[in-house]
């Protein structure tokens, strides 16, 4: 159908300039496929998907999820999910995680962001996987809290703040 | 007769209600307790299947795998001792 532009000339050798398999034909404008419509879906329950996880980044105005640090200790202490053992326990790490913290913000101690933000993702992760099963809602909103949490632990000023009420807020009271 | 019954059926019932089992602890929760917090200690255990209380906030636990702590408080912090 095409009438293909052969050359009459056998190439001897390869010409490196131009593509002889495709005859420069302009691309035809795509075919019929028109802007992706985005079909209607279900409103995504995700609450305020976290920001990716910048570490060194200057933390941006609304740094995740605002949370309620007062209300998480209450449900924390409160909820039926978890026995006095597990809680103390938890609450045993949490000071303990506190303690890290403190110490990395004075410049003390050899401990660095990324290693507590290890430990930190794997206390939050102790944490939920107690909760899921018997207080879901709670697991749910730690788990959507914990960016801002971290935020609230990795910057020195903010954790400053927090460091009068650091070990009544986060942590439980001693019962 | 049937009155010396009664009475007893009564005294029985209110023994029953009265009185604690000794030491061992088969409270679900309480066992459920002590395998999260033997777990989150790092401890092998399993599950715990029976409990023995020591004293407040005390217990010997026997996991399934035939591991014992011992699980108490001391100073706030909870700690789990291999027995």
């Amino acid at each position: 159908m095409t009438a293909q532009p052969k050359p009459a000339e056998p190439p001897a050798s390869k010409p490196a300039e131009q593509p002889q398999s495709r005859p420069e034909a302009p691309p035809p404008p795509k075919p019929a496929t028109p802007p992706p419509p985005r079909p209607v879906t279900p409103p995504a329950p995700k609450p305020a998907a976290p920001p990716p996880p910048a570490q060194s980044a200057s933390p941006p105005p609304a740094a995740a999820a605002i949370v309620d640090l007062t209300g998480l200790e209450t449900r924390l202490r409160e909820t039926s999910a978890i026995g006095l053992f597990t809680k103390l326990k938890l609450k045993n790490e949490v000071d303990d995680l506190l303690e890290r913290f403190r110490t990395f913000h004075e410049g003390r101690g050899g401990a660095t962001l990324a290693k507590l933000r290890e430990s930190y993702n794997l206390l939050v992760l102790k944490v939920v996987s107690l909760l899921q099963d018997k207080d879901a809602p709670l697991a749910r909103d730690i788990f959507t809290s914990r960016e801002a949490l971290w935020n609230l632990l990795a910057d020195p000023v903010k954790f400053k703040t927090l460091g009068s009420a650091s070990t009544r807020g986060l942590a439980w009271r001693r019962e | 007769m049937s009155r010396r019954k009664l009475v007893l059926a009564a005294l029985l019932s209110t023994l029953a209600l009265v009185a604690r089992p000794a030491r061992a602890q088969e409270d679900p929760a309480v066992l459920k307790d002590l395998t999260s917090v033997i777990a989150l200690q790092g401890q092998p255990c399993g599950q715990v299947v029976s409990a023995a209380k020591q004293g407040d906030n005390d217990y010997i636990a026997s996991c399934q795998d035939g591991n014992r702590y011992r699980v108490f408080v001391r100073d706030g912090r909870v700690v789990v001792q291999k027995q």
